[in-house]
């Protein structure tokens, strides 16, 4: 079917681009092959409208015109639909080539080669050996979720959606009206920020957590869309980057290389430990939890009483 | 990856105006030039003569191949407005330039490279126009450790062996050894694909956790070995690796999203009961200690014995250390 679909997408897009007046449905259904196939009339302009929604998705700009005796024809103007002069040389070829391949996700990758082919029919040079000349390096961008592509498509075209979403601690998942603002990929994980409708206020949402299908409302943004969205900023507080104050803890000689990593001030107490003063941010308990016997929290109370209530837990579990 | 018919229409697109420009040009050229192989240019070379502007009227592309060569022969009649490429659309835009902008902000690339792909972007955004404003909408940070990069690249660049102090959080210890490096790769983090002369086996290590790297001049002698296929995730734990089960509360449920495992089952009071396969369950006494009371190792039991002694070493230090 994928053959049949893309001839006669193509000679759609030949038509609309070919013509130096606008061309009604009829003299379309006319001149190709695929239309004429297609008995009812209704099935026609179904496909008729898919296929026109596809060319968009190409690129192409299809402008409608109503003509005096009130048909409505189509036509794809040439000088709005071509790319502009781009001259590019070996090395940006090169470097482009490797941002193209970053993408595991099916639409994106597919995009991403069809940017470069466009740009390859515009005389963009093939580089000899594309992996040789640039740094030898494999940036990758994992496929994400399923929530991933109609959640792109919902940013790129502001519509509103609905989602069911699980909280990381949270038993039931509960449903979202959201108007998506921007998706970043962090750490390798996809996350989404937007305006959180029954909240009233700008929320983050991980991508893993959405349960089911993500559901496209029709209407308009209530909230303007601000210019800078920080979504990492936000992500990074909760991941516990942002340090909101000290803590002194003791760690056993020679372990515990991340901690060191990090701290502020290091002293030996004797052969057997050290002393360090660390940021303390939230998940700090948990992460110096997972030392068992090489770390004791010596301030603040708080912390070591979180930490001490978590191995009570493991010891009697 | 499978090609879908929107994919296949813009290919075919291109493939037009790139052939206008090139009578008789060569299909393993061609088909390097846009990315496919031999056969699919061969399959749209095939369809591409069922098109045009009128099927009745017989306006079709009159284009053919003897297997070597690409002809057109009625370039001139049939095809106009295919002259130039199409316009970008959206989503090539954000395709090409957001992956561009994440990776121009890797800290250790080369500053040639660098400077490529920022004048590159800067043509890009010129040509797309319009279409370029939707690519503001995703974004993508790459980790990476701008010094250990640095190094790491030009080893590989210059076919040199390095001395890495690398962490393994699992056993909490640093250790020194020789690798040969054969590739970066960033997925969320940045990692080094290289052969591990301590144990002569493939390693892939993440540059945030290399605590000392030196460049040798003993030159790096990789056996040949296949890339790793990225495509199914960094964790494929093989069907021989001993089996891990832990029960997480409503709190632990993050388990299922960081640790990649066979499956999990949901329990009545919300939370899961999480199988997974890891070579050396040991690295795991982390997990249930930082579990704490959000979850339980529940086999093989020696693991859940380590965790609850390692937690009853650390609450005597705690009655010692006031």
């Amino acid at each position: 079917m994928a053959i049949a679909k893309a001839e006669r997408l193509m000679n759609l897009a030949l038509c609309l681009l070919g013509t130096g007046r606008p061309l009604s449905k009829r003299e379309l259904r006319t001149s190709i092959e695929a239309y004429i196939e297609v008995a009812s009339e209704d099935a026609f302009n179904r496909m008729f409208e898919r296929d026109k929604d596809d060319l968009r998705e190409l690129g192409m700009i299809i402008e409608t015109v109503e003509s005096l005796d009130g048909d409505v024809g189509y036509v794809a103007r040439r000088d709005r639909n071509q790319l502009p002069p781009v001259t590019l040389d070996a090395e940006e070829a090169a470097a482009l080539g490797v941002a193209a391949r970053v993408w595991q996700q099916a639409r994106l990758a597919g995009a991403a080669s069809g940017a470069l082919q466009k740009l390859r029919a515009a005389g963009m040079p093939l580089a000899e050996e594309e992996r040789e000349t640039y740094s030898a390096l494999e940036p990758r961008v994992p496929a994400g979720e399923a929530a991933f592509e109609p959640l792109m498509i919902a940013c790129r075209d502001r519509r509103p959606v609905t989602f069911a979403y699980r909280k990381g601690n949270a038993v039931r998942a509960d449903t979202r009206q959201v108007e998506p603002w921007a998706l970043e990929c962090w750490r390798g994980h996809w996350y989404l920020a937007g305006f959180d409708r029954d909240r009233g206020a700008a929320r983050v949402f991980r991508l893993s957590r959405i349960v089911g299908r993500v559901r496209s409302r029709s209407g308009a943004f209530t909230t303007e869309v601000p210019g800078q969205v920080a979504v990492r900023e936000s992500v990074a507080r909760w991941a516990g980057e942002h340090a909101t104050g000290q803590a002194r803890i003791r760690l056993r000689a020679g372990s515990g290389y991340p901690l060191r990593a990090r701290a502020a001030r290091i002293s030996a107490v004797d052969a057997d430990w050290d002393e360090l003063e660390i940021p303390y941010g939230h998940g700090l308990d948990a992460w110096l939890a997972e030392f068992g016997p090489d770390v004791v929290v010596l301030e603040p109370a708080e912390l070591r009483a979180d930490v001490v209530d978590r191995l009570r837990a493991v010891a009697k579990g | 990856m499978a090609t879908t018919a929107i994919d296949r229409t813009r290919r075919m697109l291109s493939l037009v105006t790139y052939l206008r420009e090139r009578p008789g040009a060569r299909v393993d050229e061609v088909a390097r030039a846009f990315g496919i192989s031999e056969d699919e240019l061969i399959s749209d070379l095939n369809v591409l003569p069922m098109c045009g502007t009128s099927f009745r009227g017989g306006d079709l592309l009159d284009i053919d191949t003897d297997g070597e060569h690409i002809w057109w022969h009625n370039a001139d009649a049939v095809g106009s407005g295919t002259g130039q490429p199409l316009r970008l659309a959206a989503d090539e835009a954000t395709a090409l330039l957001v992956a561009a902008r994440a990776v121009a902000t890797l800290p250790g690339l080369r500053d040639g490279d660098k400077d490529a792909l920022l004048r590159a972007t800067a043509k890009l955004e010129a040509a797309a126009g319009e279409s370029a404003g939707a690519s503001s909408r995703l974004s993508v940070t790459f980790e990476a450790e701008g010094g250990v990069f640095a190094v790491v690249d030009r080893a590989i660049t210059e076919r040199r062996r390095l001395l890495i102090r690398y962490y393994s959080p699992g056993r909490d210890e640093l250790t020194d050894r020789e690798i040969d490096p054969i590739r970066l790769f960033a997925l969320g983090h940045t990692y080094v694909e290289a052969w591990c002369r301590r144990t002569e086996a493939r390693r892939t290590f993440r540059l945030d956790r290399v605590a000392r790297i030196e460049l040798l001049d003993t030159p790096a002698d990789p056996p040949p070995v296949e890339p790793r296929d990225l495509s199914e995730g960094l964790v494929q734990p093989a069907p021989s690796d001993p089996e891990v089960v832990i029960e997480v509360g409503p709190g632990g449920r993050w388990v299922a999203e960081y640790y990649p495992h066979d499956t999990a089952e949901e329990l009545p009071d919300g939370g899961l009961r999480v199988t997974l396969r890891t070579p050396d369950p040991a690295t795991l006494r982390r997990l249930a200690l930082r579990l704490g009371g959000d979850g339980r190792i529940v086999s093989p039991p020696e693991l859940a014995d380590s965790a609850r002694a390692a937690a009853r070493a650390a609450l005597d230090l705690y009655e010692e250390t006031p």
